[in-house]
C-alpha cells in the first residue's frame, strides 16, 4: 500500500494526496493498493509546481488501530518533532495521531529511496 | 548562430556571434572560429596564418596559463561551465584579466545562468552564451543590482574600503 | 565594542533582501522551477526540512548585541513558533518558516544588521571565532577584527561562490582554542612572533563529516597584513584543484590530504607569490576603521575582588556551583565572563525561546556592555559582567531556566536537530541528548564526573561534532531503524583528536545505559585528577568496550 506526499510550496506544510486534493492529516490520505494508480497520481502531482515541492510515494502498512507509514522518517513527518509534542500535526491529537504515535516496526520506505536516487 | 550577450561599459547588449564553435572532430570551416585548447596547440599557428580570427575554448580542468604566450593573437578565450556549479572558470577569468593582462573577449559558455551574471562580470567575462535564454536587460539588472562590492576583482569596481576613504 | 554596519554594509543587506524577494516571487508565480530555485534559496540559508522551511540566520563570529537578539526574538515570535535553535556554527535556525514570509523576515533582520547570507551553498560560510574574544586575558588581539575583515571580503565573493563544496573559516587569537580551529577548512590562530609582531598560524584541511581530519599547519607565521591575499591564494588553489566528481571528496581536506600539507602549502605559496598582494590585501585605513569598532569601551576601574560575589559564593551552594562552572576570568579586574546554559536537563540543546532571548538581551544591555556571544557548544555568553553584578545576573538567568551550572559537564551536550527536523538526518539526536541529560541531571553527580563532552550527530555530516566528543554519538539508519554508533576519545580543543569507534551501533533505548556504563568505568579507573578523556587515553578502549558490550549480551 502506498500514499502520495509532498511539502506545500508556500509554507512547507506536509500534505497528502486524496483524489486530486491535498490534505494535511495522514488519516485523510488516499491509500493506493495498486502501482498504476499511485504512479498516475504522482505524475499529476509533479506537474503542480506552484503548489508543491518534490511529491513522492511512501509505503504504508497496517498497524494497531489503522494504517501508518512504514518508515519512521515518514511517521515523524506525519506527526511532528518528538522533542516538542505541541508542534506539528500531532498537536491536534485525535485517534489518527494516536495510531501513528504508537506505530512500531519500520523499514525504509520506497518513496524515500526514490527521493535519494533522483538527486 | 547563438545570440550573444555582450557586456561593455556597464551595459549589456545583444550581439551576433561572428565565431563558429568547432568541435575537435569537425573540419574547420572558413571564417572566424573557436577551437579547443588541444586543437589550438596543434593547428593554431596554421589557422592564425590564414588571417582569420581564432578563439580558444578552455575546459575547467585545463590551465589558462597554457595560453600565456599566445594571448595577444587570440581574439576570444571561451571558458566552459559544464555545470553551473562548476566554478573553476571564475578563477580562470580573473587570471586571464589580472595576471596575464588579456584584453580580448572572455566568453562564458556552457551552463551559463542569469543568477551568475554579477559574479561573471566581476571576474572579467564580457560575453555570455546564456543557457537559460536570459535577455540582455535581465542580465544587466542582475549584474548591477548591488550598489557596492567588498573586494577588488577584474571589473575595476571600487571596493567598499576604498569608497569609505573617499567619503 | 561591536562593529556597527555603516551605510555601505546596510545597503548590501537591503540589496540582498530585495533580490531574494524578487526570486521568491518568481518561484511562487511558477516562473522558475524548484530545481532552479533550490540553489538560490539555499544560498540564502532557506532549507526545506521535514515539517516546514528552515531559515538559518548568520551570526558572524558569534557576536550579538541587545538589539540584534531582540530582533531574533521578534522574528521567532512573529514568523516562527516562539523559539530558535543555536547551532555549532553559531548560527540561529528557525524551524517553522513559511516561504511567503522569508522576504519580510530578511527585511526585519536587515534593520539591525542581520542576514542569512552564505549560511548554505558551496561558498565561504559565515565565520566563527573565539566566543571569549575581547574579554579573555589569554588573547594577543581581538580576533573579531580579522573575522570582520574576512566577513566583508568573503561576502558575495565573485570568484569563490561556486566552490567544489562549502568552506568554513574559524579564527582565534587566544592560547586556548575555544573555536575548534583544527576541524575547520581554514583555522587561523593569531599569535605574536619573536619580534612581537602579530602573525597568523594557518591551518588548512581540517573537517569532520564522513572522513574526519585535523587540519595541518601550512604556515606558521603569516604577517597579518597579508591575510586576505593569502586566503585568496588558498581558495584559488582549492577552487581550481579541489575534486568536483564526488560530493564526499570535494572538501578541501581531501585535496590537502591527497597532496600532502607540504605540497599543498607549496602550491599556495606559488599562487600567492604570483598574485598582486596589494590589490587583495586590506589597506591599513580599513583595518584601523574595523579595529576602532572593536576597541574596548565602557569598562570601569574596579577592585579585583567583589564582596557581593564572594559573600554569596560562601553562603549559597547553588551560586557557588554556578560560579565554579559558568563564570570565567575576564581580562579586566572586577569583571567576569558568564556562560548562559542552553542545556537545562530535559530541554533541547541550543534551543532558546523568544522570551529567553529578550531576557538575555536585557541582561546584556544592563550588565554586559550590550554584548552577547554564541559559543559553538550551543550556549550563550554574557562576556563583560561586573563581579558585583554576577549574583543579580545569576538570579535572573535562574528564573528563566538559563543558569544550569553544567558548562563543560556531562549534561552540556551538543546535539544537531537530527531527524526530528532535518531532511538529511538518518536518526534523531535530540531525544538521545534529553535522555542522557535527565539521567545525569543531579548537579552533584555531574560535578563528581567532571569535564565530559558528549556530542551527538544525526548523520555522518557531523553537525553535532561527534568525532570530537569525549563521547561521540552518531545516529545511523540500520535496516530502517535508528541506531547509534559510539566513539570515545575525541576532542576539538587544544588536545584535538578524532574519536575511536567503541563497537557495533546500539539501538536508541540502549544509548543512555551505555553512557552510564562508560561513566562507571571512568569513575572506577580514574587516577588523581584525570578527566574522562585522560582516563580513556591512558587505559584505552578495552575496559570501556567490555563494560558496554558485556551488558548487551
Amino acid at each position: 500500500m502506498k500514499a502520495l506526499t509532498a511539502n506545500r510550496l508556500d509554507d512547507g506544510e506536509v500534505v497528502f494526496w486524496n483524489a486530486g486534493a491535498w490534505r494535511e492529516a495522514f488519516v485523510e490520505a488516499e491509500i493506493f493498493e495498486g502501482e498504476d494508480a499511485a504512479e498516475a497520481a504522482e505524475a499529476r502531482a509533479k506537474g503542480q509546481i506552484t503548489l508543491l515541492v518534490e511529491p513522492y510515494l511512501i509505503d504504508v502498512a497496517p498497524v494497531d488501530g489503522g494504517l501508518a507509514p512504514v518508515s519512521y522518517r515518514e511517521r515523524l513527518r506525519a506527526l511532528g518533532p518528538t522533542n516538542k509534542l505541541d508542534h506539528g500535526k500531532q498537536a491536534a491529537g485525535g485517534g489518527g495521531i494516536e495510531v501513528l504515535a504508537h506505530a512500531r516496526g519500520s523499514a525504509r520506505s520506497t518513496g524515500r529511496v526514490n527521493l535519494i536516487k533522483r538527486k | 548562430m547563438p545570440r550573444l550577450i555582450r557586456w561593455k561599459d556597464g551595459r549589456a547588449e545583444a550581439a551576433e556571434d561572428p565565431f563558429t564553435a568547432v568541435a575537435d572532430d569537425e573540419v574547420v570551416p572558413p571564417g572566424d572560429v573557436i577551437i579547443s585548447l588541444t586543437r589550438f596547440q596543434v593547428e593554431g599557428e596554421h589557422l592564425l596564418g590564414q588571417g582569420r580570427q581564432v578563439g580558444v575554448r578552455v575546459e575547467p580542468d585545463e590551465a589558462v596559463e597554457a595560453l600565456a604566450y599566445d594571448l595577444p593573437r587570440i581574439a576570444v578565450v571561451a571558458l566552459a561551465f559544464p555545470k553551473f556549479r562548476d566554478g573553476r572558470a571564475f578563477s580562470a577569468a580573473r587570471i586571464l584579466r589580472e595576471r596575464l593582462n588579456y584584453a580580448g573577449e572572455v566568453r562564458a559558455v556552457g551552463d551559463v545562468l542569469l543568477e551568475q551574471a554579477r559574479f561573471m562580470v566581476r571576474c572579467g567575462f564580457d560575453a555570455f552564451e546564456a543557457a537559460d535564454g536570459a535577455t540582455p536587460r535581465q542580465w544587466a539588472a542582475v549584474a548591477t543590482r548591488f550598489h557596492h562590492v567588498y573586494q577588488r576583482a577584474a571589473d575595476g569596481r571600487e571596493p567598499a574600503f576604498a569608497e569609505r576613504v573617499r567619503a | 565594542m561591536v562593529y556597527a554596519y555603516d551605510r555601505i554594509d546596510e545597503r548590501m543587506l537591503a540589496d540582498r533582501a530585495a533580490e531574494f524577494r524578487e526570486q521568491c516571487g518568481r518561484r511562487l508565480a511558477g516562473e522558475i522551477t524548484e530545481d532552479q530555485f533550490k540553489p538560490i534559496r539555499l544560498m540564502n540559508g532557506l532549507y526545506l526540512q521535514l515539517h516546514a522551511y528552515m531559515l538559518r540566520i548568520a551570526i558572524p563570529y558569534g557576536t550579538l548585541d541587545g538589539a540584534k537578539l531582540r530582533a531574533l526574538a521578534h522574528v521567532a515570535r512573529t514568523y516562527d513558533r516562539g523559539y530558535g535553535h543555536f547551532t555549532t556554527r553559531t548560527n540561529l535556525q528557525l524551524h517553522w518558516i513559511k516561504l511567503r514570509d522569508a522576504p519580510d523576515i530578511l527585511d526585519e533582520l536587515a534593520k539591525v544588521g542581520l542576514h542569512a547570507i552564505q549560511t548554505s551553498g558551496n561558498c565561504i560560510r559565515n565565520l566563527t571565532a573565539d566566543p571569549h574574544a575581547g574579554a579573555t586575558a589569554d588573547e594577543v588581539d581581538d580576533p573579531r577584527i580579522w573575522a570582520e575583515a574576512i566577513r566583508q571580503w568573503s561576502t558575495f565573493h565573485p570568484e569563490f561562490s561556486f566552490l567544489p563544496r562549502k568552506f568554513k573559516i574559524a579564527v582565534t587569537a587566544a592560547s586556548q582554542d575555544r573555536a575548534a580551529i583544527r576541524v575547520y577548512d581554514i583555522g587561523l590562530r593569531l599569535h605574536r612572533d619573536e619580534d612581537g609582531a602579530l602573525a597568523f598560524e594557518v591551518l588548512v584541511g581540517g573537517g569532520l563529516g564522513r572522513t574526519p581530519y585535523l587540519g595541518p599547519t601550512i604556515r606558521e607565521r603569516l604577517p597579518v597584513k597579508h591575510l586576505l591575499s593569502y586566503l585568496q591564494a588558498i581558495l584559488r588553489v582549492y577552487n581550481r584543484h579541489g575534486r568536483r566528481d564526488n560530493l564526499w571528496k570535494a572538501r578541501i581536506k581531501v585535496l590537502v590530504a591527497s597532496l600532502g600539507a607540504e605540497e599543498f602549502g607549496r602550491q599556495v605559496d606559488e599562487e600567492w607569490e604570483a598574485s598582486d598582494k596589494a590589490a587583495a590585501d586590506l589597506p591599513d585605513t580599513e583595518l584601523a576603521r574595523i579595529r576602532a569598532a572593536f576597541a574596548p569601551r565602557g569598562f570601569d576601574t574596579l577592585p579585583r575582588v567583589s564582596a557581593a560575589f564572594e559573600t554569596l559564593e560562601a553562603d549559597d551552594r547553588a551560586f557557588a556551583r554556578f560560579a565554579r562552572h559558568n563564570v570565567k576570568p575576564h581580562k579586566m579586574a572586577g569583571y567576569a565572563i558568564v556562560d548562559v546554559s542552553l542545556k537545562a536537563p530535559g530541554e533541547t540543546p541550543g534551543d532558546c525561546s523568544a522570551d529567553q532571548m529578550d531576557l538575555i538581551a536585557g541582561l546584556a544591555e544592563r550588565y554586559s556592555l550590550d554584548e552577547v556571544r554564541v559559543a559553538y557548544e550551543q550556549n550563550l555568553i554574557l562576556p563583560h559582567v561586573r563581579l558585583d553584578d554576577v549574583p543579580d545576573v545569576w538570579r535572573a538567568l535562574a528564573e528563566a531556566d538559563l543558569a544550569t551550572p553544567n558548562i563543560g559537564l556531562i549534561s552540556d551536550i551538543i546535539a544537531c536537530p537530527g531527524l526530528d527536523y532535518c531532511a538529511l538526518a538518518n536518526a534523531r539526536a535530540i531525544p538521545i541528548a534529553q535522555d542522557i541529560a535527565r539521567k545525569f541531571a543531579d548537579p552533584e553527580l555531574a560535578e563528581t564526573i567532571g569535564e565530559l563532552k558528549i556530542k551527538i550527530s544525526g548523520c555522518i555530516n557531523a553537525c553535532g561534532h561527534h568525532h570530537v566528543g569525549h563521547i561521540g554519538i552518531l545516529g545511523v539508519d540500520k535496516k530502517g531503524e535508528e541506531y547509534y554508533q559510539l566513539t570515545l576519545g575525541g576532542s576539538g580543543e587544544d588536545d584535538a583528536s578524532i574519536g575511536q569507534i567503541l563497537g557495533p551501533a546500539l539501538p536508541a533505548d540502549k544509548v543512555t545505559g551505555a553512557v552510564d556504563d562508560l561513566v562507571a568505568v571512568y569513575l572506577r579507573e580514574r587516577q588523581g585528577s584525570e578527566r574522562f578523556l585522560d582516563t580513556y587515553r591512558r587505559a584505552g578502549l578495552a575496559p570501556f568496550k567490555e563494560a558496554v558490550y558485556a551488558e548487551a549480551h
